[in-house]
């Protein structure tokens, strides 16, 4: 395990909401997300899909993770803006996300989450960390 | 909740849903019955609700984390979208952006207001915001676009 997967695991160990979204982080050098479906998960559960909120939360919640793993800083949201490309299914959802931009005080960050097929993306947000 | 589900000028068929939906809410789903949602206002494009902030929801600093203000926004903001329509169509959120303004911990009392802006062609837009119960302090600000009569089922409201 790399030094990075170290961090961004130990950041999501404290966190209550990654155990909820059963969030982990695999990989070397290019990490991927995963979100581990569960039932409550669900938004309308007469479509069932996950629920936007949740896609959202994953998706900030793993560049959060490696926003903390590449700077060690105390990381604040000031920001996320989301799009939601299109629909999603009862499942796991991985994700990876990049680094847009850091300075001094500020870091701009994107990523995007898929399900079967990385090639069509449920959703891609985009967020404004404070470094604290 | 039924006199704020009838209150305004929401067309009754939608006012009949929200009603079998606010029931489901309360006590079979699961994430809603854990954030304990309270109606406090509903009217026609406008609704407002308390919930709980559980610490399920924590971040690594141990304040609620923006992932639960934005799953409440998102629901909340889906609700008031279904007040405004004047039959049952499925929607869908598009996008939608959070500003966190403020931190909270865990176990208080939030309430989200929101308010459905316009619906224009198939595109309904809403804002809104989260506050504290106790002292209305701002949490968090919103801004979402919903489709409305997306390609799926009709089958009632997507919270």
């Amino acid at each position: 395990m790399t030094a990075h997967l170290e961090r961004i695991n130990e950041y999501a160990s404290r966190a209550a909401l990654a155990r909820w979204l059963g969030f982990t982080a695999s990989g070397g050098e290019d990490v991927v997300f995963r979100l581990a479906f569960n039932e409550t998960h669900i938004g309308n559960p007469a479509i069932r899909a996950l629920h936007g909120g949740v896609i959202a939360a994953f998706l900030e919640l793993a560049m959060q993770a490696d926003l903390y793993a590449r700077t060690g800083a105390g990381i604040s949201t000031a920001n996320i803006s989301i799009d939601y490309l299109s629909s999603s299914r009862p499942e796991d959802m991985a994700g990876r996300v990049r680094l847009l931009r850091q300075g001094r005080r500020l870091a701009f960050m994107e990523a995007s989450g898929w399900q079967a097929d990385e090639t069509r993306l449920v959703a891609v947000a985009r967020a404004c960390f404070t470094l604290g | 909740m039924s006199d704020q589900i009838s209150a305004g000028d929401i067309n009754p068929t939608i006012g009949a849903m929200l009603r079998s939906a606010r029931d489901f809410l309360a006590h079979e789903h699961s994430l809603f019955r854990s954030l304990e949602l309270k109606p406090i206002l509903i009217g026609k494009g406008k609704a407002t609700f308390s919930m709980a902030l559980p610490d399920t929801f924590a971040s690594a600093d141990g304040s609620v984390h923006g992932g639960l203000y934005t799953i409440i926004i998102d629901s909340i903001f889906g609700l008031t979208v279904f007040t405004a329509l004047e039959e049952i169509k499925p929607i869908a959120t598009i996008n939608l952006r959070t500003d966190f303004v403020g931190a909270i911990a865990p176990g208080a009392r939030a309430i989200c207001s929101a308010e459905c802006e316009a619906i224009k062609g198939d595109i309904a837009y809403v804002s809104g915001r989260l506050t504290t119960e106790i002292e209305g302090r701002l949490l968090a600000t919103g801004a979402g676009a919903f489709m409305v009569g997306t390609k799926g089922p009709i089958r009632g409201m997507r919270l």
